[in-house]
């Protein structure tokens, strides 16, 4: 399927960046809604196989459309997008949702069911998924252990305070071992030292393997813990700046 | 996860589903039983005018009065030959007698007003009943075409104008009940759908939720699906108690006075595969409803 969709799009460059494997790819993406608004325009990236990106930008430069459109919430109007070596524009629901599994998405709204226990949201992905149920249980319990939530397991969300809530969800996007873990905004909502915690916990998981793809605008998250950038302005790409501070759309002239 | 499994799976969370939002299950179970209801009496009144309209129908007959009755052989040759008519079921003989005294039977209190006359003032007559197939404007009209020329002698009473004002009834009745029914069932089906868009819009989170961590479209709808048709189910059984009831207590005196059916004829309730239609009506309304609305919102 990956050759198959990479020939078809007359890719010049093989699907690595610095020698690792490329678990998404856009080329040349536009996203608009309606005739007039453009969201996203001419977007190309390459995020390779265990990296920890921020996409950052001021509010509606298209942080989110891009997000979704790496998990399929969202068709692009044009261009392609491949993930982990699957053209997403191609597909259709039954094969969307094969790929949701091997993705974690956390949100600023945490997106819990308040009439499900701790344990039943945390469990939700893997029932969804036929796990057999003492491996849920197993599975569950180990996650929110990881994220200190073991005590909780019988409450419902909305007894829990806006930190914990999005440790549930963290929990819950982690209980599949994602490849790829996208979180917009996940700190949003929550004050700085519950914040701090949090990106811990998305640190971990990119130590742990998983790919780590970020949106915020939280300027000082970001110097705390300095990661690649990518920066969207008006739906363009503004800028990607690496870890260590270097634009590499500057050096290579595109901006 | 077993095919077995599988579906204890989607049937326990339907039945959760349901626990969890009781009032939204009663309100689309009630919404089906209402509507149901209305398609249900309907049908009553429509099928109770139907046995009535067939009653008059089987009156439908030809009669062949003499001014001199045959009598002997000629009687019994013109009787046979009646009888092999294709549209007729039985030819019956009245005598001037028998037509005399099941007039003054028929006059009862009145019955003294006949004294002195005499019998021979009514004439004797073939009555011509006609097979169930035949009774019918065309049915009368082979029957007295055919009269006509082996019975010159009779004169024919078949009831012209009321047959004419009877098959055109039954037109507009089929035609009127055609209709209103049609109309009752979409109403029905307008309802139903939108009371259950309206459940699932109150779930439209937890449809978000499974499909962002990976369920596949016939994953989410299966439960809903099932949920849709045991309401509708559910409903439907509803509605055949309560036309039941309104049949018991309130239809049957008040048809029975508007069709002026007279006492030994009852004001049916639905028959057997009518009931059983109705059911299959609700559950199938139930999961199209839940199908048409879980497919705008369930967009993976």
């Amino acid at each position: 399927m990956s050759i198959a969709a990479a020939t078809s799009l007359d890719l010049t460059e093989s699907p690595t960046t610095n020698g690792r494997l490329s678990v998404i790819q856009l080329f040349n993406v536009c996203k608009s809604y309606g005739r007039e608004q453009r969201a996203l325009d001419g977007v190309n990236l390459k995020i390779p196989k265990g990296d920890f990106v921020y996409i950052t930008g001021p509010s509606g430069a298209g942080k989110s459309t891009l997000l979704k459109l790496f998990y399929g919430g969202e068709k692009p109007s044009r261009g392609q997008i491949l993930v982990n070596g699957m053209n997403v524009t191609r597909m259709g629901g039954a094969r969307i949702a094969q790929l949701r599994r091997r993705i974690g998405i956390v949100f600023q709204d945490f997106k819990l069911l308040s009439s499900r226990t701790v344990f039943e949201n945390v469990a939700f992905p893997l029932e969804v998924q036929g796990r057999k149920r003492y491996e849920i249980s197993k599975k569950v319990f180990q996650v929110l252990k990881h994220v200190g939530l073991e005590h909780a397991l019988q409450k419902t969300p909305l007894a829990l305070s806006g930190g914990e809530q999005q440790r549930v969800a963290i929990a819950r996007a982690l209980v599949v071992d994602p490849l790829v873990l996208i979180a917009d905004e996940p700190t949003g909502n929550l004050d700085q030292e519950v914040s701090l915690e949090i990106m811990e916990l998305f640190r971990t998981a990119n130590a742990r393997g998983s790919t780590v793809i970020l949106a915020t605008h939280d300027r000082g998250m970001i110097s705390r813990f300095p990661r690649r950038q990518v920066i969207l302005e008006q739906g363009r790409l503004a800028g990607d700046i690496d870890s260590s501070g270097v634009d590499r759309l500057q050096e290579a002239g595109v901006a | 996860m077993s095919f077995l499994e599988g579906k204890i799976y989607f049937v326990r969370r339907a039945l959760r589903n349901m626990r969890q939002s009781p009032f939204l299950c009663v309100a689309a179970t009630g919404t089906v039983a209402v509507a149901l209801s209305l398609l249900a009496l309907f049908a009553v009144i429509v099928f109770n005018i139907q046995q009535v309209t067939s009653r008059w129908s089987q009156e439908i007959q030809v009669i062949a009065y003499f001014d001199e009755a045959p009598q002997g052989e000629t009687l019994r040759q013109w009787q046979e030959k009646i009888e092999a008519y294709d549209a007729v079921s039985d030819v019956l003989f009245v005598s001037s007698e028998e037509a005399f005294s099941r007039f003054r039977e028929r006059l009862g209190q009145d019955a003294d007003l006949l004294d002195g006359l005499p019998v021979e003032v009514l004439p004797g007559s073939f009555e011509i009943r006609l097979h169930p197939k035949e009774r019918s404007r065309a049915g009368v009209a082979k029957v007295v075409e055919a009269l006509g020329q082996d019975v010159p002698a009779a004169d024919l009473r078949y009831g012209q104008d009321w047959l004419e004002r009877f098959e055109s009834l039954l037109v507009l009745m089929k035609m009127f009940g055609a209709i209103l029914g049609g109309f009752l069932l979409f109403a029905t089906l307008f309802i139903v759908a939108n009371t259950i868009r309206l459940t699932l819009y109150t779930r439209r989170d937890e449809l978000e939720v499974m499909s962002l961590v990976g369920a596949t479209p016939l994953f989410i709808k299966l439960p809903f699906l099932f949920e849709g048709a045991l309401q509708g189910l559910c409903g439907g059984g509803l509605a055949l108690l309560s036309t039941f009831l309104l049949h018991a207590f309130f239809l049957r005196r008040g048809l029975a006075d508007l069709l002026l059916a007279t006492g030994g004829e009852q004001v049916l309730f639905l028959p057997l595969n009518a009931q059983i239609a109705l059911l299959l009506a609700g559950t199938l309304l139930g999961f199209f409803g839940s199908l048409f609305s879980l497919r705008q919102l369930v967009r993976v």
